[in-house]
């Protein structure tokens, strides 16, 4: 029963990781390898909103502002000039990466960061008592991915994504500003790695590396999602599924490559991933 | 020249920078550098000894890496992990094993032989047909990472995250590495150097710029990218073996991914496309490095961050690319590219005339989910025929076309060529039963001279020289009167993104043609060309089926050019054949008029 429930958490902490760079991946067509950087970021916005001395809960809202304006710069100076350029992007996103790792260490120094927990305690589930903060991540997880939804299905700029997404030439020959469309869905791709970089600070330690960890593992669920949102949830549970289970029952360290291995297999038997299904 | 080539014109260039260069140039400069780098060693105090040692190494491995990113277009971030697999098989060799010279023979072939391995897999896993340039990327993503925690779970056996440390090694001084290094440094560098500029070296980059054309020439891209993986992957493994006896310590790191995205880091700054500029760029990075970062450790990580974001956005072609400018400025006279003589090759034997048709399309059916594109397909089409498919927009003449030409497409029914069915079977599998196909939009490679392109369309026959340039180009008879006809032979040595529309459309029905296919399919070759152009490419195809027997599809928009050139005419009509018949029977038909005139439904 534990297990399940590790399972659904690791999920929706996957979920919460990889939404940003999806809706990335989706409009822009580029795999944005600084989105390790934007959880650094979002992570030492809590950082400093605790030592601002604010209620922890408010690190969120700010993370999201932070990171989203950072996106929006990050946008136009570096990911506007390689649109063209898909796999320069990815390498010019890894460089932001390293830069904005390097300057969180000049400005933080690269010790280990304490951060105020946003919710401690267990609570007791089916006679064994469980981490009530993993739940909660859960929950948020569940929250960001309805907000999400509505905002795709239900808003101006959720249509102009979807039709960016379908056909970029014909959107633009509609009057569309996929120039536009493409720079806030960066902003809010960024907004949402830095509120998960948040949400990640009671579960892991913040230093200015941390990112990269969980870079990889996001970057594969998106690969195997392929620009779909619902896909991206299967592949969340699948995945977290497969690296509970074989840490559980086979090794840790396997485990901690089973996403990259498994996504990789399903990746080459059918290249769209889980979308089609 | 202009200089503002795009990214993917960058690699032929200086390739023609040095083309003016004599055939033993490379050899001269390869020895000045090993007496220099033997010298060095006497004149450098010990640590620029020790740290540029293991720049030399990882320059190495900047060569492998720009072989297959910045020539074959393969972005790699796995060639530390080969790297890492060529040190811990020396390591674990010298280790368990000793250090007698028997056993450094064996710790040195299995540092070579281990990556191979690994590398064929990974070239498996990464192309196929069909495979796209991002999921390499993912594989040699995965590949290091992987690596990486196989070795921290190999407990005392491979040290886990300590590594292994204090082997016995190679008995040699600190000099003694420092020139086993450059050694092979130059030696691997020498060897690329005369790869890329060979023949075989034009292949590299056919594939980089379209794959699909260099398949539907009947080479298979993907067997050269697995290859070329396999054998970088055992050159990694070379580099490690020399790091691990050099510093007598490996560690999971060297294996890692972030020391393969520090390798393209490297390449790029240094200039990918190019080969000196990665590997000077590999050892004064990493000699400044080693020489900063005790001092300012962050600020030098920032410092090569922004250097390398700015790099790949404002300058593609890295520092290389900066020196080949000023050098262009200055008043040195250029000569044109190479481009070699053209000779005619000796008619084929005449084709055993059987009876049976050439293209045999059976049932032939196809739709995507419910909308059937094509149905009930039935055409024999024989030797000597040129048999133009027409049809209105959206008939299904083009989605034929690509069913003929490749057997992995999903459709139903059957085709055979020469009565050797094609189901299954790749595009350049097709090609080798004697099928030529020339795209609707010409498709030729961008960054490669005209005599490139066609030399690239010999290499099923003639084979490519991994050595050197070929002095002459073979090209049948027919191939030859494009040329002439166009123009084309004058223009050899251009490269031919600066060729005109119709002059690109030539150049790849000569490509096509250069082929000797026995069946050749055309889609829309004259559209977009001037009048005259269009009277030249129908006599050439006149001669192609007339005088050769080459059996002909030619899909055609235009009917006062059908009418003249045509054989037999077949009428394509919302995925049907409604009609097939002699050129007279279909020009004269009702029916034909009504359906170009709009409105028919059949």
């Amino acid at each position: 029963m534990l297990l399940i429930l590790d399972i659904l958490t690791t999920a929706g902490i996957l979920f919460v990781v990889s939404i940003g760079l999806l809706a990335v991946f989706g409009v822009l067509k580029i795999i944005n390898f600084a989105h390790g950087a934007w959880l650094t970021i979002g992570a030492y916005c809590a950082v400093v909103a605790a030592k601002l001395g604010l209620n922890p809960w408010a690190a969120l809202p700010l993370a999201f502002v932070i990171g989203g304006a950072l996106g929006g710069l990050a946008e136009h100076f570096i990911i506007r000039p390689l649109y063209r350029r898909p796999l320069d992007a990815i390498l010019a996103t890894w460089g932001l990466g390293i830069v904005i790792g390097q300057l969180i260490t000049l400005g933080f120094g690269r010790d280990v960061q304490m951060t105020p927990n946003l919710f401690s305690g267990t609570v007791e589930v089916f006679g064994a008592d469980y981490s009530a903060y993993r739940l909660v991540a859960l929950g948020a997880a569940v929250v960001i991915g309805v907000a999400f939804a509505l905002t795709i299905e239900g808003t101006r700029l959720g249509l102009s994504a979807r039709a960016v997404i379908m056909n970029e030439t014909l959107a633009r020959g509609l009057g569309i500003d996929t120039a536009r469309v493409r720079l806030f869905t960066f902003m809010i791709g960024a907004g949402l790695a830095a509120l998960a970089g948040v949400l990640l600070t009671p579960l892991t330690s913040v230093d200015p590396n941390m990112g990269v960890s969980w870079l990889i593992g996001a970057f594969m669920l998106v690969m195997v999602a392929d620009a779909s949102f619902l896909a991206l949830g299967v592949a969340c549970l699948v995945f977290g599924a497969a690296q509970v289970l074989i840490s559980t029952f086979v090794s840790p360290i396997l485990g901690s490559i089973a996403i990259a291995v498994l996504a990789a297999l399903v990746l080459r038997i059918s290249p769209k991933g889980f979308s089609r299904a | 020249m202009p200089d503002d080539v795009s990214a993917l014109g960058r690699a032929a260039r200086p390739e023609r920078g040095r083309a003016r260069l004599s055939r033993t140039a490379p050899f001269v400069a390869a020895g000045l550098a090993a007496v220099a780098l033997w010298i060095a060693p006497l004149v450098l105090d010990t640590f620029a000894v020790n740290v540029l040692t293991r720049s030399m190494i990882y320059a190495v491995l900047a060569v492998t890496v720009d072989l297959l990113w910045g020539f074959a277009g393969i972005l790699t971030f796995g060639q530390a992990a080969f790297f890492g697999v060529g040190a811990y098989a020396t390591a674990m060799a010298l280790t368990y094993l000793g250090a007698t010279p028997a056993w450094i023979a064996v710790a040195l072939a299995l540092a070579v032989a281990a990556p191979m391995a690994l590398g064929l897999a990974v070239g498996w896993l990464s192309f196929y047909h069909r495979s796209t340039a991002l999921y390499a990327s993912v594989i040699s993503l995965v590949t290091p990472i992987v690596v990486t925690q196989l070795i921290y779970s190999g407990g005392e056996w491979t040290g886990s995250s300590s590594g292994l440390v204090g082997f016995d090694v190679l008995p040699l001084e600190l000099e003694g590495f420092f020139r086993l290094a450059a050694f092979v440094l130059i030696a691997v560098t020498l060897a690329a150097w005369v790869f890329v500029r060979s023949d075989a070296g034009r292949a590299l980059i056919a594939v980089r710029d379209n794959d699909a054309r260099c398949a539907y020439l009947g080479l298979s891209p993907k067997r050269l990218q697995i290859a070329l993986t396999a054998v970088l992957a055992g050159v990694a493994g070379l580099a490690g073996f020399v790091f691990a006896n050099a510093s007598s310590v490996v560690a999971p790191e060297n294996a890692g991914f972030l020391f393969g995205t520090e390798l393209v880091i490297w390449v790029a700054l240094g200039g990918r496309g190019t080969l000196l500029g990665p590997v000077l760029g590999t050892i004064a990075i990493d000699y400044l490095a080693a020489n900063l970062s005790g001092d300012l450790p962050f600020l030098w990580q920032l410092l090569l961050g922004t250097a390398f974001v700015a790099v790949i956005i404002l300058l593609p072609g890295g520092l290389a690319e900066l020196a080949r400018r000023a050098w262009g400025a200055l008043p040195v006279g250029r000569r044109s590219g190479f481009a070699p003589r053209l000779v005619v090759s000796p008619p084929r034997p005449e084709a055993d005339a059987s009876d049976g048709p050439l293209l045999k399309i059976d049932g032939l059916a196809k739709s995507y989910g419910s909308l059937t594109v094509l149905e009930n397909i039935d055409l024999d089409i024989r030797a000597g025929e040129l048999v133009s498919l027409v049809g209105p927009n959206g008939a299904g003449k083009t989605t034929l076309m690509r069913c003929l030409s490749d057997g992995t497409e999903p459709f139903e029914g059957a085709v055979s060529i020469a009565g050797v069915s094609t189901a299954g079977l790749t595009p350049n599998r097709i090609v080798t039963l004697g099928v030529g196909r020339k795209f609707q939009v010409a498709s030729v490679f961008e960054s490669l001279t005209v005599a490139d392109c066609l030399l690239l369309a010999r290499a099923p026959h003639d084979g490519l020289s991994a050595l050197g340039r070929a002095e002459t180009l073979t090209l049948p008879q027919a191939a030859l009167d494009v040329l002439r006809m166009t123009g084309l032979d004058r223009m050899l040595a251009e490269p031919t993104r600066l060729l005109s529309h119709g002059q690109k459309q030539a150049l790849e029905l000569a490509m096509v043609v250069a082929l000797e296919p026995r069946v050749i399919l055309l889609d829309e070759p004259t559209a977009g060309l001037t009048k005259a152009e269009r009277t030249t490419i129908g006599a050439v195809l006149k001669t192609l089926t007339a005088d050769l027997g080459i059996a002909a599809v030619l899909v055609e928009h235009d009917l006062d050019f059908v009418r003249q050139i045509s054989s037999r005419i077949v009428v394509l009509h919302q995925g049907r054949l409604v009609l097939d018949g002699t050129v007279d029977e279909v020009v004269n038909s009702e029916l034909v008029r009504t359906i170009y005139s709009g409105g028919a439904h059949v």
